[in-house]
């Protein structure tokens, strides 16, 4: 499973188990995924299904009562599962950075929004004073707002969200980091808007090489930005590959129930699809596969016990006892097309 | 039906933690004695006795006799009544005019409302112990009549609270969802805001009467509204004050009912105020986080019509 | 699929719900904004419309203005034949009592009082209503509840015991349970994962095919409607830019603002006639008209020409044809005759279009001088 890890690998979790309740439930297991320079990673999933703790891990903020059980975490070949405080704020913007769902919680509502990125400059590389305001300007170009210097001088409540989500992208890769985490960053905001983030976070792929973890509930927006992606379930990776691979040969049933619900974009009158069930208990105690209950293709081997990643193709693997089963792909490239 | 109320809830008073039971007890003995406290006095809190002038604490007289040889417990038990149910009735006067002209006036329209705050705002830029004093002397010297001023003084106090408390609650989208069910402005106050304002009505109530104990304390001790020999706690402090020379510890013992009492009260108030809050999120707070979401003047602008 | 059974089809059938020219201005004196500008909507029996516009463009407020929330500045809401724009006070409350126009707002949890049980919260406006027993709201409070897929349980527990999409459910319940003749619904998807938001859409997809009710989805989204809708109207700043049957609408969008956020929409396949870059102002187009009275989209398209200086008025796209759309072939008729655009270019920009970059070019990392606006790939200077 794991070997030397790629030359350029930003971030690397391997087998990480998460416990959440001060030890008494865990809400993660087993997940594996790395990030490389110049990679953007989805981590698609209903809430509670553990993406989110995952990147808290990966970020080292992990909520009061959620602990680390086993498995490591490292950042550029170095292991930061047992990380300081200290380290971690070493970490935080110059090794990797972050954004989250709202902005506007994330800033203070009486400051500009150029002094509070010009403050990070200043905190964390030291910059003279002038020296933050030029490069706060630049940055803010960089992320495509308009009228960077006017922007400067506004307070959030004069921006829109997007904007203020550009803020927040400035912020984050202000002081060069390899890594950029985005949490639903663009749950919030109006399509349009959302769609010019993603080219935003391609962009900056493209020209700095910056490794994106991005997290969201939406695998059509996944699909639009990312090269590779993990499907949690119930705390767990059922499904990890190359976006492309994984939409048209998706084989794990879940990933095909995601798909069936995904937006397709023509808007057409259609059947809609729901995918039955609720998500199991964070933490339940389930023998074998945590979708054998939702999943209309489970056979007694799915529910007798627990269900390793089967390999199918290089850099694609699925958790389901019967991923290889040629009468499910077929059951699944059905559906596949009935999506579209 | 579940319903959540006041005193059950997860919100309620008697789920306070142990180091509050101390005031709960110290209020209730207080209630307790001003209905039998004359009943209950070990001796006759009139009775004269000239052969024990100033007698410290002792076994006869617990906590001493006062300048007349009239024993202090007695006299501060069956003081406890006229100054406890007289502030009780300013808190009450208070409360009763007070509390419904809050929440109406946030339903009666804008003209009503500026008419009541400004009628508030006289009230309360009178002095009252003059207003006291002056309604004492229209309507006589009597301590009933000094707290009914009093009580009349605390109205602009419960008013003001609960106009602001029913206005965040006013405000509140299930109001606007009530409203587009054709609820009439009663059904409003009635299902949603009452339950809602209770909690800030139990707080300024408590507040209030921490504050007219000491008022009554304070008439009593200037000899407003008092009939002596009648004993009140404020005239016993009074009378202490004067001898002080013979009996230096006196007045601390009525000072420090007065104060245990008040400060019991105000702790209860406290202990009210903590509770208001995390079930009932204030409605003000909410429009806030809306409007600091909010990405354009236009839809936040919205918002803002949306809670005026 | 089946065919929508609609009033319509017919195209002398009086609307449900007409609303006339309205002008909303929110706000007073310097802060003043004119939200609403010359809005006309009619809402047939039997249809779904989706609203859609992003956030400020006043499809909240219009939402709220049908249902008297907000005053008109100019302009009447008729419902039914009724105007009821105009009522006040007593007269108002009783329409409203009769509970024919409903409307779900977008935060159940805010549109929820938490002190209530959600049998009381349902049955509230029966309450109101007076004159029903309680044995029999209770009745018509659990059916509500089952219209919307929710088990008679949970009558007895508070908003804050349920989750977030039964929260939802709850909401579309009370506005049920009065028996409504029109529905408004703000964002009711828009918080909601894509299989709950599914099941939300089939919903009242389905009440629109089993009671024939009107229901108004408003969205800055279109995938918060897709599926079910049977017309679009596209709201942007105040402004109604596009309205037309779902199906050739989406297939040919005679907007540029509407063809934008069908780009935009993120998607599982890849086809997609236009790219968003394709409708979006790059530095080198010519600068738009910039007058008072301009079309509200002038500034961020791409295709602004001088003509548009002048507010483009809503145009009949009268061309009949047959349409594909998901597999069947829908035939044009009087459907295309309710179909109407706001653009003085609206035969011309799509091959445009298609003729521009679809991606962006590389952009070059920023070296600026203080005066330098910096280049980017978001249209105006007032939006993003």
């Amino acid at each position: 499973m794991s070997g030397n890890p790629p030359p350029d690998e930003v971030l690397g979790i391997e087998d990480l188990h998460i416990t959440v309740h001060d030890g008494a439930v865990t809400a993660v297991r087993g997940i594996s995924l790395s990030v490389s320079t110049g990679e953007i990673v989805g981590l698609v999933g209903e809430s509670g299904s553990g993406k989110t703790l995952a990147c808290r891990a990966a970020l080292g903020v992990l909520p009061a009562g959620c602990a680390i059980e086993s498995g490591t975490i490292s950042f550029g070949g170095k292991d930061v599962t047992d990380l300081s405080r200290r380290g971690w704020e070493r970490l935080h913007g110059t090794g990797v950075g972050a954004v989250f769902q709202d902005p506007s919680s994330y800033l203070n509502p009486n400051l500009t929004v150029g002094s509070q990125l010009a403050e990070v400059l200043r905190v964390k590389q030291g910059m003279p004073r002038r020296e933050a305001h030029r490069k706060t300007v630049e940055l803010f170009t960089t992320v495509g707002l308009h009228n960077p210097e006017r922007v400067f001088h506004q307070i959030p409540a004069e921006l829109s969200g997007g904007m203020l989500q550009r803020v927040m992208i400035a912020i984050a890769i202000s002081c060069g980091p390899q890594l950029l985490i985005a949490d639903e960053a663009t749950t919030a905001l109006d399509v349009t808007i959302q769609a010019e983030i993603i080219e935003l976070l391609k962009d900056l792929r493209d020209q700095r090489g910056l490794a994106v973890l991005f997290v969201s509930h939406d695998l059509a927006l996944i699909r639009e930005l990312c090269d590779r992606v993990v499907v949690f379930y119930a705390g767990e990776a059922v499904e990890t590959g190359p976006v492309e691979e994984i939409i048209e040969r998706p084989s794990h049933p879940y990933t095909q129930a995601l798909l069936g619900v995904a937006s397709v974009g023509d808007f057409q009158r259609r059947e809609l699809r729901v995918i039955p069930g609720q998500p199991p208990q964070v933490g339940a105690d389930i023998t074998g596969c945590r979708f054998a209950a939702r999943c209309p293709a489970a056979i007694d081997a799915c529910r007798s016990a627990p269900v390793g990643l089967m390999r199918l193709a290089p850099g694609h693997q699925a958790r389901c006892v019967r991923a290889a089963d040629p009468e499910l792909a077929a059951a699944a490239a059905e559906t596949a097309l009935a999506a579209r | 039906m579940n319903r959540r109320s006041p005193l059950t809830g997860p919100g309620s008073v008697l789920r306070l933690p142990s180091a509050r039971i101390a005031v709960i007890v110290v209020v209730v003995v207080v209630v307790f004695l001003s209905v039998f406290g004359s009943a209950l006095a070990p001796q006759d809190p009139l009775a004269i006795n000239a052969n024990a002038l100033f007698q410290g604490p002792g076994l006869h007289h617990l906590l001493g006799t006062d300048y007349l040889g009239r024993d202090v417990l007695s006299r501060l038990m069956a003081g406890t009544r006229m100054s406890v149910l007289t502030a009780f009735e300013a808190v009450g006067i208070g409360l009763i005019l007070g509390v419904p002209l809050g929440i109406a006036t946030v339903f009666l329209g804008k003209w009503f409302d500026f008419a009541a705050n400004r009628v508030s705002d006289a009230l309360m830029t009178l002095p009252y112990v003059f207003f006291a004093v002056a309604v004492t002397a229209v309507l006589g010297n009597g301590l009933i009549q000094a707290m009914s001023a009093v009580g009349i003084l605390l109205v602009p106090l419960f008013f003001r609270l609960t106009r602001a408390a029913t206005l965040e609650f006013a405000r509140a989208q299930y109001v606007e969802a009530a409203e587009l069910l054709g609820a009439s402005k009663l059904h409003v106050i009635r299902v949603h805001v009452v339950r809602k304002v209770l909690p800030t009505i139990a707080v300024t109530t408590a507040m209030m009467a921490a504050y007219a104990l000491l008022s009554v304390s304070f008439f009593t001790f200037l000899g407003i509204g008092v009939t002596p020999p009648a004993p009140t706690w404020g005239g016993v402090l009074s009378s202490d004050v004067d001898y002080l020379s013979q009996a230096p510890w006196a007045p601390f013992i009525p000072g420090a009912l007065i104060a245990i009492t008040v400060g019991a009260l105000n702790a209860l108030a406290d202990a009210f105020r903590d509770r208001v809050g995390p079930g009932t999120l204030p409605v003000a707070a909410q429009i806030l986080a809306q409007v600091s979401k909010t990405h354009s003047t236009l839809e936040a602008a919205d918002v803002r019509q949306s809670a005026a | 699929m089946t065919a929508p059974v609609t009033g319509a089809a017919s195209l002398d059938a009086k609307p449900l719900l007409a609303a006339e020219d309205i002008d909303v201005v929110l706000g007073r004196g310097w802060r003043a904004n004119q939200v609403l500008s010359h809005v006309n909507l009619k809402i047939w029996p039997g249809e779904i419309v989706g609203l859609v516009g992003e956030t400020g463009s006043g499809k909240t407020t219009l939402a709220r203005t049908v249902v008297g929330l907000v005053r008109p500045k100019q302009g009447r809401i008729v419902f039914d034949g009724t105007e009821i724009s105009g009522l006040r006070g007593g007269a108002r409350r009783r329409d409203r009592r009769s509970g024919h126009v409903q409307l779900v707002f977008q935060d159940p949890l805010r549109s929820l009082d938490p002190d209530l049980t959600v049998a009381e919260i349902v049955g509230e406006g029966l309450k109101i209503r007076g004159g029903i027993g309680r044995a029999e709201i209770e009745r018509r409070a659990t059916r509500a509840l089952q219209q919307v897929g929710l088990d008679a349980a949970l009558l007895s527990r508070a908003p804050g015991q349920i989750s977030g999409g039964q929260r939802q459910r709850v909401a579309i319940a009370r506005a049920l349970a009065t028996d409504p003749r029109l529905l408004l619904c703000d964002e009711p998807v828009s918080a909601l994962d894509a299989s709950n938001r599914n099941y939300i859409l089939r919903l009242l997809g389905e009440l629109r095919d089993s009671l024939g009710l009107p229901i108004v989805i408003i969205s800055h989204d279109l995938s918060s409607l897709a599926g079910i809708a049977d017309r679009v109207v596209v709201l942007y700043r105040g402004r109604i830019v596009e309205d037309g049957p779902v199906g050739q609408v989406f297939a040919e969008p005679r907007h540029p603002y509407t063809a934008l956020l069908m780009a935009s929409a993120p998607s599982v396949t890849h086809d997609r006639p236009l790219s968003a870059h394709q409708l979006r102002r790059t530095p080198d187009d010519p600068a738009p008209p910039s007058t008072a009275n301009a079309c509200v989209f002038a500034a961020r398209c791409p295709f602004a020409i001088g003509a548009c200086a002048e507010q483009p008025a809503l145009e009949a796209i009268g061309t009949a044809r047959n349409v594909r759309t998901a597999g069947t072939v829908e035939a044009a008729g009087p459907q295309t005759a309710r179909w109407t655009a706001a653009c003085h270019r609206h035969g011309e920009w799509p091959a445009l279009a298609r003729e521009r970059s679809a991606v962006a070019a590389p952009r070059q990392p920023a070296k600026l001088t203080r005066n330098q606006e910096g280049f980017s790939s978001c249209p105006s200077s007032s939006s993003a």
